[in-house]
């Protein structure tokens, strides 16, 4: 058990939340403040006359389409990755490979994860382009498995070393197939672990950037980020629709933070900011 | 094919797939093509040797990107690493309210770098902006965060403090939360001071989360790109623009693929330096 905190220590953590918290409130705030409140150099975090007009506004742009495929390219991302990685981390975590092939393997995983997403772009911009998979929310699913898929299978590496092998056995004796023990007894045992890894996906499939920016050109299919970002452009000082669109960007990925913590204090260091 | 080779195939296939035709491929692409004049693909692009790598070197726009990049990176890891470790230290005793206090800290970390380009990008507002305003409540000049050639880019390392600075504290945390408690307890009977046991206990054995969360930020902030076309495009003039950027627009706008692609070689070998220097920190035997 830790030591108990003094008032001091509890003062100082209480205020560097609050300063952490500052520019989110300011968010919240400016959301829902009229045009002359937020223009008028105001250092007031909180809204005198609340106002709706910036989320009316924002309901009859264009947003509803972006939040569409934002979830659409969340939602892709994160089942493929799944899907794909979690036999293959199950194979890395049981069977015993030639010639050391899994640590080739990881070794490659840490290549990737250093590897600046700019780079890819370049030549998968080509890859996308022969494939017929430019501008279409497919081919930013394909794209975001570069970093999705080696990022899952790492974690699911984890939770599938966990389990105990002798479950396995036991249904292997009764002569069950390796697809049935993988979803009838894997799966369940790890789901918790396998929920983490989802969440941890699609927060970073929900926030990216890059991809979107560089491989979406139709605005129709344009993700939350991207829309955000020409916005941010179009007028120096509209910042209650932009707040009012950062909020509901911001808002699930806020409502998970609690599965961020847990998988950051266990170890998981995978980043998910660009 | 032995059984158990087929089914280390059929397990592996989708992964193998997926990594041959969007990481394998591309990598070996921007290998190739760095050494050529392409303007697309291979079609009609000649192999010139080393040239592409020796006009970046002259070339004052990717000089000054790698520096703008390499500046960034240090400042934006030094910031959080010795940040996160204060607030690591400041949370290592227990009250109630802590889990909450933890987990606001971690918020700005979830969000997506373009919403905070956005909101640093009002706060930096030299008229209207939330800093300004405050400064001038006080009787303060204005700042020029984002105009100043000379401002913008730590303003912008700024911003990432603040979005980055979350995960070196959790992971540092984690690291306080692994020292044996006896440790100390020993060391206090033994009548060393709290400077001391800091410096003799403490740092040594948190020296490897301090290397992990310095490698995730400087890798992370090497790749920099989101957070600066959110809040100065690269401006002003090419003050902010980071090699991420500088490779875009020669490959985007300028369609100079040869160029791009030995500008993003160049990218790779770097980060995979840096990581290799942790990495040999890592697994040196503690002294």
């Amino acid at each position: 058990m830790d030591r108990p905190a003094g008032p001091w220590r509890i003062a100082g953590g209480i205020v560097a939340a609050a300063i952490f918290a500052l520019p989110l409130l300011w968010m919240l705030g400016t959301s829902f403040k009229p045009p002359g409140e937020y223009a008028a150099a105001s250092a007031s975090l909180w809204p005198r006359h609340p106002t709706l007009m910036h989320y009316e506004a924002v309901a009859g742009a264009r947003v509803g389409r972006a939040v569409v495929n934002s979830l659409i390219v969340t939602a892709g991302t994160t089942l493929l990755a799944l899907l794909a990685a979690y036999p293959a981390a199950y194979a890395l975590a049981r069977l015993r490979f030639p010639r050391r092939l899994d640590l080739v393997f990881l070794v490659f995983v840490l290549l990737v994860k250093l590897t600046p997403p700019i780079v890819l772009a370049v030549p998968l911009y080509q890859v996308l382009r022969v494939l017929g998979l430019l501008d279409t929310l497919p081919g930013l699913v394909l794209a975001q498995q570069i970093y999705a898929l080696p990022f899952a299978i790492w974690m699911l590496l984890g939770f599938i070393r966990d389990v105990p092998v002798a479950l396995e056995e036991a249904a292997r004796m009764d002569g069950a197939r390796l697809p049935r023990i993988l979803w009838e007894i894997l799966v369940p045992v790890t789901a918790a672990g396998l929920a983490a890894t989802a969440v941890l996906v699609a927060i970073a499939a929900w926030n990216e950037f890059l991809f979107a920016f560089l491989f979406l050109q139709s605005p129709s299919n344009f993700t939350l980020p991207t829309f955000i970002a020409t916005r941010i452009n179009e007028d120096e000082t509209l910042w209650g629709q932009l707040s009012a669109i950062g909020v509901l960007a911001s808002l699930p990925v806020l409502a998970l933070i609690g599965v961020v913590h847990r998988a950051l204090s266990r170890g998981f260091a995978g980043g998910t900011t660009g | 094919m032995r059984a158990s080779t087929r089914l280390l195939v059929v397990l592996l296939a989708p992964s193998l797939v997926l990594f041959a035709l969007l990481t394998l491929y591309p990598l070996l692409r921007v290998l190739l093509l760095a050494f050529t004049d392409s303007d697309y693909g291979f079609e009609g692009a000649d192999f010139v040797g080393l040239a592409n790598f020796a006009e970046l070197a002259e070339g004052r726009g990717f000089r000054r990107a790698a520096w703008n990049t390499v500046a960034f990176a240090v400042m934006a890891t030094v910031g959080e690493v010795v940040l996160g470790l204060a607030l690591a230290l400041l949370l290592d005793r227990a009250f109630r309210g802590r889990r909450l206090v933890t987990l606001v800290l971690l918020a700005p970390y979830v969000l997506s770098t373009i919403v905070v380009g956005a909101i640093w990008r009002a706060w930096f507002h030299y008229d209207v902006g939330f800093l300004n305003t405050a400064l001038r409540g006080v009787g303060l000049p204005g700042v020029p965060w984002l105009f100043d050639p000379v401002l913008a880019l730590p303003s912008i390392a700024l911003a990432d403090l603040w979005q980055a600075t979350p995960f070196c504290f959790l992971i540092l945390y984690a690291g306080l939360r692994s020292i044996p408690p006896d440790l100390h307890e020993a060391a206090r009977i033994d009548g060393a001071g709290t400077w001391a046991r800091f410096r003799d206990i403490t740092l040594p054995l948190l020296w490897p989360y301090i290397l992990i969360a310095g490698l995730m930020r400087t890798l992370d902030s090497f790749k920099l790109f989101d957070k600066v076309y959110a809040m100065t495009g690269g401006g002003p003039g090419n003050a902010t623009e980071t090699l991420s950027m500088f490779v875009q627009r020669l490959a985007f706008r300028f369609f100079d693929i040869g160029m791009a692609s030995a500008a993003a070689l160049v990218m790779v070998v770097v980060a995979g330096g840096l990581a290799a220097i942790y990495a040999r920190q890592l697994m040196r035997p503690p002294a």
